[in-house]
């Protein structure tokens, strides 16, 4: 039985660098069974349409990682993104590189900055040199600490996430959601030796400029969950090191701010995460905000019941280890 | 219509128009707020970096109290929705709940776990209906052009978030539409304001919000509109700082989500608070009809 067709208006981003003046779209419309994967029209326009086309891909099966690309400025799979629904709720598919690396050709871009972040994080094991990996047996893992991998192992590289990240976008210096995510599948892995210098490390290398929005894990292909697996790291980084870095300290401070009032204290909080001497820088924005804004200086109303919240931090926040 | 009213932090305080705005318009929709005093702060997402299990805990007890009123719970702040939604979740994870019980139990407090944890905006596009919303609106934001500005923690993880799917929102846009105003569609609109970091570099953060802000401005937005009063930190309070950091002026006026229904049912400027946000909103109601501006 075949398919009903949709009518399929495709907007190609074309650009040749070193060619072209700007970027621009071209519009190809194929009608297509609406599963029909984006990469499967893509390829069908460079077969049928137009051999100068230029993308990456190998395995058309979600495998390989390499067709990564926006689809409606969604950073998705080409290969197993359907072009039905997107036709549906757009009218049209518009088809654009990945974001925060170079172009290097139309849908192809330059991954360096990808692969250079994902070195940075030394991403193998790290023996104890005292115990060496047993040569002549098997190193069982128990099922508990395969579970602390989460689906952090099932990474493809694809960089979706990479391309989805505000903060890469933001600045470079930070690693990025599949970097994280594998720093974390190296920090929980039972055999790596440097769990403890790796935690305290990634906080002065930019652990702390993730704005947890959530846009790589909804761009993941494999449920990585790269904002979640970050969050666990700010945690156990504290857990190794305390908040020496702003941004630890701005965790723990916000922590500690509701603890006995239940409610935050704005003011404060400007004071727990620059301390006295960087409150001073930011006494000009604060005056200004103040102005319309009195309230930012007083302390609030502490809730009713606060003894409640004091006694759910004893019992909780000084319970350790079992992360 | 009766909702647990969760006005989160802000709105008690910097943000207060923001919770008169709530206020005005649930009035006049005639949804009944119970308000309780014993609510604790959400923890804005920084004490789940802090403490997961403790971040958890203390919104179990936020949820336990609506509970025990036997009430859902109204948020109207994209953080204080992400942050309880995630509560009620992971308290379903076995381990995280023995956990969590440990803390409470000695309290007294117990939770089932039947809370829903609901934002204003979906409450206004659900449960009040948009024919509704629209038979209400005595003063159309005609001619307005408005940039929806999401938030991520309303809208993200979007198999967590049980909404709309969380790059491609349409909920704002369609109530814009109700209120007469012409929604703008551009990139930023589910993306980041910059706000976590706001403390942490805020030269980054300030990149970001400008971002948004001026491709919100290219698309030709006359205002942008956010359920979350730390989007409007970021967009409002912290423009000057956007603007330095991207390099342009903005003035982009920046709403909370009830102040724009509140102004389309013909609350007035000072019964939303307009006065209190750091760039001027005068543009827009320049452009709707007379009495806005009392
Ligand atoms: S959650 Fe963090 S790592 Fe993920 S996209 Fe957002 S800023 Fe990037
Ligand atoms: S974490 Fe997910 S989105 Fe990122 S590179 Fe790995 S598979 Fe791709
Ligand atoms: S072609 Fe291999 S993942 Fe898409």
């Amino acid at each position: 039985m075949a398919d009903a067709t949709v009518s399929v208006p495709l907007d190609v981003y074309r650009y040749q660098p070193a060619v072209d003046h700007e970027p621009r779209y071209q519009r190809y419309t194929l009608d297509l069974a609406p599963h029909t994967p984006v990469l499967t029209a893509l390829l069908k326009v460079r077969a049928e349409l137009d051999p100068t086309l230029a993308l990456r891909y190998s395995c058309r099966s979600a495998i390989c990682g390499s067709c990564a690309m926006q689809i409606n400025a969604k950073s998705r799979l080409a290969c197993e993104t359907p072009v039905g629904p997107e036709v549906a709720s757009h009218g049209r598919i518009v088809v654009e590189p990945m974001r925060n690396q170079g172009v290097v050709r139309d849908l192809v871009v330059d991954q360096t900055p990808f692969w250079r972040q994902y070195a940075r994080i030394e991403p193998h094991l790290k023996l104890d040199p005292a115990q060496p990996m047993p040569a002549d047996r098997p190193n069982p893992m128990t099922p508990e600490e395969v579970e602390r991998f989460h689906d952090t192992p099932r990474c493809i590289a694809c960089a979706a996430c990479f391309s989805a990240c505000p903060a890469v976008e933001a600045d470079p210096a930070f690693p990025g959601p599949m970097a994280l995510a594998k720093l974390y599948r190296f920090v929980v892995d039972p055999r790596d030796h440097g769990r403890q210098d790796r935690l305290v490390r990634i906080q002065t290398e930019g652990l702390w400029l993730c704005l947890r929005c959530h846009l790589c894990t909804d761009s993941c292909p494999k449920n990585v969950r790269p904002s979640e697996r970050i969050r666990d790291l700010k945690e156990m980084a504290i857990r190794v090191q305390g908040p020496t870095e702003r941004g630890s300290r701005h965790a723990v401070g916000f922590k500690e701010n509701i603890r006995t009032g239940g409610t935050l204290h704005e003011l404060k909080l400007v004071r727990q995460t620059f301390g006295l001497a960087g409150t001073a820088g930011q006494v000009g924005q604060g005056l200004r905000i103040w102005r319309k804004k009195p309230e930012i200086v007083k302390r609030p109303r502490p809730i009713e019941g606060r003894e409640e919240l004091e006694s759910i931090y004893a019992a909780l926040d000084e319970e350790d280890g079992a992360r | 219509m009766k909702l647990a009213y969760y006005p989160g932090c802000v709105a008690q305080e910097s943000g207060r128009e923001l919770d008169l705005a709530t206020r005005w318009v649930c009035r006049a929709l005639d949804i009944e707020l119970v308000e309780f005093p014993s609510f604790s702060c959400c923890g804005s997402g920084f004490v789940d970096e802090a403490n997961e299990v403790l971040n958890v805990a203390i919104n179990v007890r936020n949820l336990a109290i609506a509970e025990r009123a036997g009430l859902d719970l109204l948020t109207i702040c994209s953080t204080c929705q992400g942050m309880l939604t995630l509560a009620n979740r992971r308290y379903s994870d076995p381990n995280v709940r023995a956990r969590v019980d440990r803390a409470l139990a000695p309290l007294g407090i117990a939770y089932r776990g039947t809370v829903q944890v609901k934002h204003l905006l979906r409450v206004l596009v659900e449960d009040v209906g948009i024919p509704e919303l629209r038979a209400k609106v005595r003063r159309p934001l005609a001619g307005v052009r408005v940039g929806a500005f999401y938030g991520c923690h309303l809208l993200r993880p979007s198999d967590e978030t049980g909404g709309e799917p969380g790059e491609e929102p349409k909920s704002f846009e369609a109530l814009l539409e109700a209120l007469g105003a012409d929604p703008v569609y551009y990139r930023g609109r589910v993306m980041c304001c910059g706000f976590p970091i706001q403390f942490v570099q805020p030269e980054a953060a300030s990149r970001i919000a400008g971002t948004q802000i001026a491709a919100a401005k290219d698309h030709g937005a006359d205002a942008m509109a956010t359920p979350c009063p730390l989007c409007h930190i970021s967009l409002d309070a912290y423009q000057n700082r956007a603007e330095r950091a991207v390099g342009r002026s903005l003035d982009m006026p920046v709403f909370h989500l009830p102040q724009v229904v509140g102004l389309a049912l013909g609350a007035t400027a000072s019964e939303l608070g307009l006065s209190r946000h750091l760039v001027s909103t005068d543009p827009v109601l320049a452009k709707l009809a007379p009495g806005a501006r009392a």
